[in-house]
């Protein structure tokens, strides 16, 4: 046994990559046809333990290559390429609802992936792994720089690319859970996108005063970005999750500021006071309260808040007047909005207004609420706190891991496609509608 | 909103000349010519290329995929490639290509027609660094402090143009980190059993199959070729034998000898997260001297030995294996038109003290020679033979293995790094600046060869 330990090889390729870039995690040099566990462990930000483990069968060369190769049973099983990362769950005895969200993006996701003899299913602190690396995963590429952003109250972050630019914009929005989410600009900046990430919910105006911002927050920060040397200012997006779709649609059919080359909007809603502030539309939501319902673990379900989808036109953004392009994501297992049944009638109402070749619509089946940039843990459920209500509750995200990780990566690649296209690539007629 | 080096119209200029060839993919929609009119007033309109490295983050032995979309077709584009050296040195390299009909180039697919290198070369930009024009002379790329990366930038600039030429559009950059050290590779200082030396552990639990890392007569204690060993699943250990503060002695001599080495192969094989039944030792340049010694003494058993343009004995050593002063006998110097010297000479077989051949008839182990038949510091080929026949004559064809690359000089290191054909040797009492020999793309060549060969001959013998 002990003359063994030595030989077996694991190797991960590459060793620090993005948090969106596959690895090619190899073992070689075991025993022809040798059970083994690979496995990867991995501490966030905020002392939580998370792991994810297959069981393998090495081959006659004694090799396993994780993109080849099936895990037999583990956290994921199958050919799953990127497994050890989006089946990563948290450790036994870990507390419920836990998500797993990075907060200093300067610094990379480190995982230890390590190899073990046999198939084993847990007790991994107390066994000699037969081999171990570390793998870092950077949000953000050497040469992007974070400027953190206050002018004009706002409270946001600019994430420049390397380069002279200048660089087509990106507006970041998320969810009504607030602060300041930096990691998907951050993201997106590494892949060309000057990126700014904004938190509209819980800004320091709004800490210091009590009161929501305004629409003109928004326009203020289109402003300053359009205004940045480096940033084209006819080439910005905006992309938004959540409670985030609900302003990116506001933003882009109403304001007569911002001018969108393109909108993302993820896992949200066009039903909206139509004429309503952040305050109007957030309190809109919480007349409907009463709708929530409650699972059989006393988990929140919040999507019925906004069905049925009305017919009364005050109630809904009106995406028959859109100008730029829009794509849609959608789980079709989100417990959280009714983005689906959104979809639905955004489609229809694009199609009764003619604009509906600016649409396009991702659904996955059995993905939840959460969809975020690939390779990271899916929530079903967690404890969550809107800036609405101030105690936490247990929130149903929704989605089937396997699916909704599979989601996430195609709609990550979709996504960095139709961005690439409206803000980098050729020209399409649409887009000088607005000279 | 513009650059101060540009004049307006120049401005004007590029932005049509992109439009156009802009409308002329996108197809003649009248409407669109109105509207081209109306946006070139719009000073923020311009379309930006995109240049991309993957990963942007890599060891220094990994390849980058380097490609660049959205611009023109048929365009000519320069990538460049500029980094600072530790010591402040500006290196650069840079390449013309031209883009296809989509718009974009793929370093690893495409040719260059021109530039600091030809043809396709995935990692041209890397080998081909050169010191920038107006750089000191004799400078050689070599990093000190491996645990931070080379921060190399690469940009793609407007036509077929050189850094050193004053104007040039830069399009478009992306950063890249090149590493020696891996994630959770560890770097322990040793100063122990007299040993000056730095040892590098894989992460994880262990044990390791390991190597003893030396290199040449220009001294200090290198560890870059251990941290990438590291990197790689075995333990290493680089020592300094010369020209280190921490060494007994004045540093331009060396005043250890085979005792050193002894220890210091001994520290491996006591250590308790090395395998001491797996350890090979790698010697480049007079390195090949120690790593000669340790397998031809008793109770030293190897597992391999890899000998990079070494020598198979010394004119300088005593008994012990020190050293008398090198530059003590000139004789076999040979100086080029510049006054460049070569030291080829020294190490040829009939020019060594007989007696301080080692028997390499007695090597119990496989051993690998890598000759860089460019080599003007080394006798290469002619070692190679020496130790090649004496293996022959013993029987042990089978444990010799020879790699004999064409065109390559005699710092046979890690891959993807600039080929120094001369460096400053030494400045009192006055500057002399030595031949290394080997020419910037076969050199690569070797040196990428060179390596995947040595990692697969060390898994062989170390592993299995």
């Amino acid at each position: 046994m002990d003359r063994k330990q030595c030989c077996v090889k694991l190797s991960v390729q590459p060793s620090r990559g993005l948090m969106d870039e596959k690895f090619i995690v190899l073992v070689q040099n075991a025993l022809p046809g040798s059970q083994l566990t690979i496995r990867a462990l991995h501490q966030c930000e905020d002392g939580h333990s998370w792991e994810a483990f297959g069981h393998y069968t090495a081959d006659t060369t004694g090799t396993i290559n994780v993109s080849e190769d099936p895990s037999i049973r583990g956290t994921y099983s199958g050919v799953e390429q990127m497994g050890l990362l989006w089946s990563l769950r948290p450790i036994p005895g870990s507390k419920p609802g836990l998500r797993m969200r990075k907060k200093n993006i300067q610094t990379p996701m480190e995982v230890t992936i390590s190899v073990y003899q046999g198939h084993q299913t847990e007790g991994f602190a107390d066994l000699v792994p037969l081999s171990g690396v570390v793998v870092e995963r950077w949000y953000m590429a050497p040469g992007v720089r974070r400027i953190p952003v206050t002018e004009g109250g706002l409270t946001a972050t600019l994430f420049l690319p390397s380069g002279p630019g200048p660089f087509p914009g990106l507006l970041d929005l998320w969810g009504g859970g607030g602060q300041l989410v930096e990691y998907r600009a951050a993201l997106l900046a590494s892949h060309g996108f000057a990126s700014m990430a904004i938190d509209y919910l819980t800004s320091k105006f709004t800490m210091e005063t009590g009161k929501m911002v305004d629409n003109q927050y928004f326009e203020t920060a289109y402003r300053v970005l359009q205004q940045h040397p480096q940033v084209c200012g006819s080439k910005i997006a905006m992309i938004g999750l959540s409670f985030g779709t609900s302003m990116t649609l506001k933003m882009a059919i109403y304001s007569e500021v911002i001018k969108l080359s393109a909108a993302v909007c993820i896992s949200g809603s066009h039903v909206q006071p139509v004429e309503g502030s952040v305050e109007e539309i957030m309190g809109f939501f919480q007349k409907n309260a009463g709708k929530t319902r409650f699972n059989e673990k006393n988990e929140a379900i919040w999507r019925d808040l906004l069905l049925p989808i009305p017919t009364d036109p005050s109630l809904k953004a009106d995406v028959g007047r859109l100008q730029c392009p829009l794509l849609l994501v959608v789980g079709e297992d989100d417990q959280n909005w009714p983005a689906q049944e959104s979809a639905l009638d955004i489609k229809e109402m694009m199609a009764r207004a003619g604009n509906s070749h600016l649409l396009t619509v991702l659904s996955y089946p059995n993905a939840g609420h959460l969809i975020e940039p690939p390779y990271t843990p899916h929530a079903r459920s967690s404890t969550f706190k809107t800036v609405e209500i101030q105690e936490k509750v247990m929130c149903l995200w929704g989605g089937q891991t396997v699916e909704h990780s599979r989601a996430q990566e195609d709609a990550w690649k979709k996504i960095l496609v139709f961005l690439r296209e409206n803000l980098y690539g050729g020209r399409n007629p649409t887009s000088f509608s607005h000279l | 909103m513009f650059r101060a080096h540009m004049s307006v119209t120049r401005i004007w200029q590029l932005i049509e000349k992109r439009m156009m060839s802009c409308i002329s993919v996108h197809g003649k929609l009248p409407g669109l010519q109105r509207a081209v009119g109306e946006v070139r007033r719009k000073s923020s309109f311009r379309q930006s290329p995109l240049l991309t490295a993957t990963p942007v983050r890599a060891l220094i032995d990994e390849q980058i995929s380097i490609k660049g979309r959205f611009l023109s077709q048929n365009y000519p584009v320069t990538v460049c490639a500029q980094m600072h050296s530790e010591e402040g040195d500006l290196w650069e390299a840079f390449a013309h290509y031209t883009t296809n009909a989509s718009g974009s180039i793929n370093l690893t697919s495409d040719h260059s027609v021109g530039g600091s290198y030809v043809g396709c070369e995935p990692m041209g930009l890397f080998w081909a660094l050169e010191p920038a024009l107006g750089s000191r002379e004799g400078l050689r790329l070599r990093k000190r402090n491996v645990e931070t990366p080379y921060m190399v930038n690469i940009s793609l600039l407007e036509g077929h143009t050189s850094p050193s030429e004053g104007q040039r559009t830069e399009l478009a950059a992306v950063t890249t980190e090149r590493w020696y050290m891996a994630p959770g590779v560890r770097r322990i200082e040793i100063r122990q059993n007299n040993i000056v030396g730095t040892l590098f552990l894989p992460p994880g639990p262990g044990p390791f199959p390991a190597m003893l890392d030396l290199w040449g007569m220009v001294g200090g204690l290198l560890e870059y070729r251990s941290a990438l060993f590291a990197s790689r699943g075995f333990a290493s250990l680089s020592v300094a034998y010369m020209g280190h503060k921490d060494l007994p002695g004045p540093q331009h001599i060396m005043s250890v000898g085979d005792s050193y080495f002894k220890s210091a192969f001994q520290l491996l094989q006591d250590h308790c997260q090395v395998d001491a039944d797996r350890i090979g030792v790698i010697g480049l340049s007079y390195g090949v001297v120690p790593t000669l010694r340790i397998a031809t003494t008793i109770g030293f058993k190897p597992s391999c030995l890899i000998c990079i343009n070494g020598a198979v004995g010394s004119p300088l050593l005593d008994e012990d294996g020190k050293s008398k002063m090198f530059e003590s006998d000139q004789k076999h110097w040979e100086f080029d038109d510049r006054g460049y010297v070569s030291f080829r000479n020294v190490s040829l077989p009939d020019n060594l003290p007989p007696e301080s051949k080692r028997k390499v008839e007695n090597i119990t182990c496989p051993l690998m020679y890598i000759v860089g038949e460019d080599d003007l510091c080394t006798a290469s080929t002619e070692n190679a033979d020496v130790i090649e026949e004496a293996l022959r004559s013993a029987g042990k064809s089978h444990q010799f293995t020879r790699l004999s690359y064409p065109g390559a000089g005699h710092l046979i290191e890690p891959p993807y790094t600039p080929c120094s054909r001369a460096s400053l040797w030494k400045t009192k009492p006055e500057k002399l600046f030595t031949l290394w020999g080997g020419h910037p793309a076969p050199h690569a060549a070797a040196q990428e060869d060179a390596w995947k060969r040595i990692l697969e001959f060390m898994e062989t013998h170390l592993r299995r």
